[in-house]
């Protein structure tokens, strides 16, 4: 389905979808249509059943296309099509996605990154698409988009770069060690990256993870308005996922002299919740 | 006396745990009810008036009963306050 709605095409569109003129760097929304205006006149328009078409207006970084399109469009198509897109990069074990969620610059990235070098495939970079169609189990779809590391992280992580990203962005591709995985798995646990002293895992119980749930980035607001929740279904929403989820927390000093010791502690959380 | 009434039409809630997340449907305030209060919230069934509930907690709880009533009392003055139970 993802594949068939995200082709792309090029042509002119339309540079608004209601009365008010769209501006750059944001968004509009209709029932079956989401127009997003990047830099300059860089103009995205998804119609559902139709896929995108991309307006190139004159001096626009072209570059920085494909970052918009599997980026808000890609989330944004999959909210109206029914997926729940999370802030996340994972892994994958024992059948199980385990994700890692933090801001941008939070470490997802470079942290899926090292646990290949424990023997453990990506699943994900920087956007995980939750399914949530069966109200037994939250199931995950596999990733759109190639891994993503900064110089620094390319070093940390001993992982193969690619190209550039862009020619602003100071990112490079990356190839992850341990290959990826192309099915959908269930979600085996959703971990909120933060920092502390020590590296240290704790589990996220109750009416956290409910707060944990509204705590995503902008992904989180793009699914409530193309879902058209009214707040009690909003809050239904919120608290499945809440409920079906099990979450962790990840501390960890930001230095490189405790890295591996995080990574190792997260590669054998997952290998022993893989096996539960 | 009266039974205790929630006022469910002015809120939705979920269990998370042993936790309990109610969010007020006027405007989206959220209340977290942990450890005692989530156990008096869930024993204000609409049958039991505040008599029945301190005889049901006292099931529950070793304690000075009126200390435990007092506790109650405040709990019970503060779920009126945040619209949620009637009275």
């Amino acid at each position: 389905m993802m594949e068939r709605e995200t082709h792309v095409s090029f042509g002119q569109v339309p540079h608004s979808l209601f009365d008010d003129l769209l501006g750059e760097m944001s968004w509009q929304l209709s029932d079956d249509r989401f127009l997003l205006r990047g830099e300059g006149d860089h103009y995205f328009l998804y119609c559902r059943g139709e896929g995108i078409t991309v307006e190139r207006g004159e001096n626009i970084d072209v570059s920085e296309e494909s970052l918009w399109l599997n980026g808000r469009v890609y989330s944004a198509i999959a909210s109206m099509n029914g997926l729940m897109p999370i802030h996340a990069s994972a892994v994958a074990f024992d059948d199980k996605v385990f994700a890692f969620t933090a801001p941008a610059g939070g470490g997802k990235s470079t942290l899926v990154a090292a646990l290949a070098n424990h023997g453990l495939p990506m699943f994900c970079d920087d956007t995980l698409l939750l399914d949530p169609s069966d109200s037994d189990r939250i199931l995950c779809l596999p990733g759109h988009k190639r891994l993503k590391l900064r110089p620094d992280a390319v070093g940390l992580t001993c992982a193969v770069p690619r190209e550039k990203v862009s020619k602003t962005v100071d990112k490079f591709y990356a190839e992850p060690a341990a290959g990826d995985v192309g099915v959908a798995l269930p979600l085996g646990e959703l971990v909120f990256l933060e920092t502390g002293p020590q590296p240290v895992i704790a589990p996220i119980a109750g009416a956290e993870r409910f707060v944990r749930m509204q705590d995503d980035h902008y992904t989180a607001h793009l699914f409530a308005e193309a879902r058209k929740f009214d707040r009690a279904g909003l809050f239904t929403h919120l608290a499945r996922m809440a409920t079906q989820i099990p979450m962790a927390r990840f501390v960890r000093p930001v230095d490189a002299a405790s890295f591996e010791e995080g990574v190792e502690l997260v590669a054998n959380r997952v290998k022993s919740r893989g096996l539960t | 006396m009266t039974a205790l009434a929630k006022l469910t039409d002015r809120f939705t809630e979920a269990d998370i745990d042993d936790e309990i997340v109610v969010m007020r449907l006027d405007n989206g305030e959220f209340f977290s009810l942990a450890g005692t209060g989530a156990i008096i919230w869930r024993l204000i069934d609409g049958t039991r008036d505040r008599k029945g509930l301190l005889t049901a907690l006292a099931g529950e709880f070793d304690g000075d009963e009126a200390e435990i009533a007092s506790d109650v009392d405040e709990f019970l003055a503060q779920l009126k306050e945040t619209g949620l139970l009637a009275g």
